[in-house]
């Protein structure tokens, strides 16, 4: 296999299979992040303290150390230290601990997007809805989420490009996201060894995903500019 | 029957004081107005009427109904104040319209809010929706407003806003419907048309309460005037009782600066 | 041993600090045998299958017996390790890690890891065995229980092939920088000879090195270098010179395992009987067998 021409087909092959692995942990990070983040949120803006203050532990421990850590803490934890190795060894049970990991971490970022967003909505539009009957739940759905939403949308997006390239951090744990499967062309693998390039094309997956996430975004952005 | 009795209402803010002892009573289709320096009260009378201050002292009653008795814990409860809150309406200095939704929209939303916890909403949804859609738009055609449902609120004046807001405050049929300062936040040349809304709605007999520093539509417009000092009221009584032979001092050194 | 105790001791920290809303199974059976026990339903149970209380050195061949699958760390890692056309695992460790398995009555189950981790990998549980043409450092064997050898390599030098020719000798070597795999053979190479290195995070990392300039040579495996180094690769313009030691390769189980002895065993019939040697000259590496 000493052509780029032959080895294309079973480099793109093998990047797709990483990539959308890459792409699965991205959504189920989303998916979980966004939700857990929103209650992570409410839950610093409670007036009861335990609950602030615990929250307010957790957010300072999960932004205070490395994502790469805590992927390593979470997966090899219960099999090291409570002997019980939860996850097993297959790719399902590293794709979890990545997951859990991540979404974790991704929510505790998110939510302080999320207060903040909350907490720049001036008190008049609670009180309006208030004065008109209205729950605490509909005031928020039908009237802050929107413009909570308009507020956030430019560090969200900021964050949730980031979240593309980290996943490449759960290789760690020997997750075989894109970059694993473009690095596994330079050791030697399927017949091509010492291929440098799938490594560095791994880069046009992600510079392609963000292209089209930041044309999501600025639609959404534009969208949302029939109000301010 | 009065239409709404407000007995011994106090209200402090840490060490503060700001509201002593506060009764009056209002009747049916009158316009009360209630005038005073900046932080003599009466805006923060006005919020303990509507429940977004809770009053430390005193008893609120509608229509012989008590609405709020600081004494009584179980009509302090959030669900309970929700519903009772309905008895008046409110319409803020600085408008507080959704900005996401149209004139119309800001008007209707809390009545289809409330319509979904009616028992006929599955049957009827499509004319109880439909009537709430006519009443809107009949509040905004009373508002001067017919050619202007469809803007959000960021595209029209502040005189329209205001007008807006108070559409939506009608629309809740509130017993009592509340001012606070509503043109303080306006151009003088944008005053005139909120005040003639107001005036509008004080000849189709509206009962109304009325915090203002416009003088001369207080002494107009008004049945009862209070003037307010210092968490106090100082003074009580109709519009020539107050402004024409005024019994304290302090009254007569405020409206002389006027 | 101490710095193993620290690291495990700052990680059961940060672990607390972070269970509350972490794993989910907060606190379990403190016993492998338990666990791995509740997977597998019946059948298969070996002679010592419940032995729940024993030591892990009396446990563990009978727990992965239990489960039914000997679970293998591997880097796809040709010729040792890796994928035909169809996806599946072969190569000379490959075959003989699923002979083994079968030997036990039990299915191999292939698990890609990250190499640096590969320790971590064992003593949690998550694999079972390290097979991956690991050669026997001092640090493999003080972190795992091993094998005997079964396969020579050496570690030898790279350098581009214009200049082969200056660097055919050891003591050639002193001046140039060298990129090294972090924590392999090559690295305690380039220690022990005093050469200046830099370490990279996997062997094809140091071969680019040398490839991109960033490192004058490297120090790889030699079955590596075979496989990776000279015409119809990427990296045509290297090539091999000197070889700096002999070492052999071995099979890593948890430590107090008792695989290990299974292993040796099983090595001695199949060269015996010669099947060790019939799967080694599939793949090439018959010269560097090593006679059981």
């Amino acid at each position: 296999m000493d052509t780029f021409l032959e080895q294309l087909p079973i480099v793109i092959h093998s990047l797709n299979t990483g990539f959308l692995q890459t792409m699965k942990l991205f959504f189920v990070t989303l998916l979980g992040a966004v939700p857990l983040g929103l209650l992570i949120s409410f839950g610093t803006l409670s007036e009861f303290a335990p609950v602030r203050v615990f929250l307010n532990l957790l957010i300072w421990v999960v932004r205070g150390t490395p994502l790469m850590i805590q992927l390593l803490i979470i997966y090899y934890f219960p099999g090291l230290v409570l002997k019980n190795p939860v996850w097993g060894g297959g790719e399902a049970g590293r794709f979890a601990a990545s997951a859990v990991a991540f979404v974790i971490n991704y929510a505790c970022y998110f939510s302080e997007i999320f207060r903040g967003g909350i907490i720049s909505i001036p008190l008049g539009q609670d009180e309006a809805g208030m004065v008109l009957g209205m729950t605490k739940t509909q005031i928020f759905f039908r009237i802050k989420l929107l413009q909570m939403i308009k507020r956030i949308l430019p560090p969200m997006s900021n964050e949730i490009l980031t979240l593309v390239k980290d996943t490449s951090l759960a290789r760690i744990i020997a997750l075989q996201e894109v970059i694993w499967a473009g690095q596994a062309f330079m050791k030697g693998s399927q017949g091509i060894s010492g291929a440098i390039w799938p490594l560095f094309f791994t880069a046009v997956y992600y510079l392609a995903c963000n292209g089209l996430l930041t044309l999501l975004f600025n639609r959404a952005e534009r969208k949302l500019e029939y109000f301010r | 029957m009065h239409i709404l009795e407000v007995e011994h209402i106090g209200k402090s803010f840490g060490r503060t004081e700001v509201l002593k002892d506060i009764c009056f009573t209002l009747e049916k289709s009158q316009v009360l107005s209630i005038i005073g320096s900046s932080g003599s009260g009466k805006t923060t009378l006005l919020r303990c009427l509507n429940f977004l201050e809770r009053p430390d002292h005193g008893i609120i009653r509608v229509a012989g109904r008590t609405l709020f008795d600081a004494a009584d814990e179980e009509k302090q409860k959030e669900s309970e104040i929700r519903k009772n809150r309905l008895h008046f309406g409110m319409v803020f200095q600085a408008f507080h319209l959704f900005p996401q939704y149209t004139a119309l929209e800001n008007v209707m939303l809390a009545r289809q809010l409330q319509a979904k916890k009616r028992a006929d909403y599955k049957s009827a949804k499509k004319e109880i929706l439909t009537e709430i859609r006519t009443e809107a738009e009949s509040l905004l055609a009373q508002m001067g407003l017919s050619n202007r449902m469809k803007n959000y609120p960021h595209q029209l004046s502040g005189g329209q806003c205001q007008r807006v807001a108070i559409a939506r405050a009608l629309a809740m049929k509130p017993d009592i419907l509340c001012f606070d300062e509503p043109t303080s936040a306006l151009d003088p040349e944008l005053t005139g048309e909120v005040l003639k809304v107001i005036r509008q709605l004080a000849e189709q007999r509206t009962t109304m309460i009325i915090v203002t520093h416009e003088m001369s539509f207080a002494r107009d417009v008004s049945d009862q005037v209070i003037f307010m000092n210092d968490g106090y009221v100082v003074e009580h009584g109709t519009p020539d009782q107050v402004f024409e032979h005024p019994r304290e001092d302090r009254t007569k050194q405020f409206l002389g600066k006027f | 041993m101490i710095k193993k105790m620290i690291s495990m001791a700052l990680m059961a920290t940060l672990c607390l600090s972070m269970t509350a809303c972490g794993s989910g199974s907060g606190s379990t059976s403190k016993d492998s045998g338990k666990s791995v026990q509740s997977d597998a339903d019946s059948g298969q149970s070996g002679d010592n299958g419940n032995a729940q209380d024993g030591s892990s050195a009396e446990s563990d061949k009978a727990a992965v017996v239990d489960k039914g699958t000997l679970v293998v760390g591997i880097t796809d890692f040709e010729p040792m390790d890796y994928k035909d056309e169809n996806g599946n695992w072969i190569g000379f460790d490959a075959d003989m890690a699923t002979a083994f398995a079968e030997s036990l009555g039990i299915k191999a189950e292939f698990v890609e890891i990250e190499w640096d981790n590969k320790a971590l990998e064992l003593s949690s549980g998550n694999i079972d065995c390290v097979w991956n043409g690991m050669t026997l450092t001092d640090e493999v064997k003080g972190s795992m229980n091993c094998s005997n050898p079964y396969c020579n390599n050496a570690q030898i030098v790279i350098v581009p092939a214009e200049k082969a020719s200056e660097y055919q000798t050891v003591d050639s070597l002193n001046g140039l920088n060298f990129a090294v795999e972090v924590g392999s053979a090559g690295e305690t190479q380039a220690k022990e000879h005093g050469l200046t290195y830099t370490a990279v995070s996997n062997q094809a990392g140091a071969l680019m090195e040398v490839a991109a300039g960033t490192s004058d040579a490297a120090i790889i495996d030699s079955l590596m270098a075979a496989a990776m180094v000279g015409e119809g690769t990427s990296y045509d313009q290297l090539t091999y010179t000197v070889g700096l030691n002999s070492e052999e390769y071995g099979v890593g189980f948890r430590k107090g395992s008792d695989l290990k002895d299974a292993l040796d065993e099983f090595f001695k019939a199949s060269y015996a009987d010669g099947t060790m040697q019939k799967i080694a000259d599939t793949y090439g590496v018959q010269a560097a067998l090593i006679a059981q």
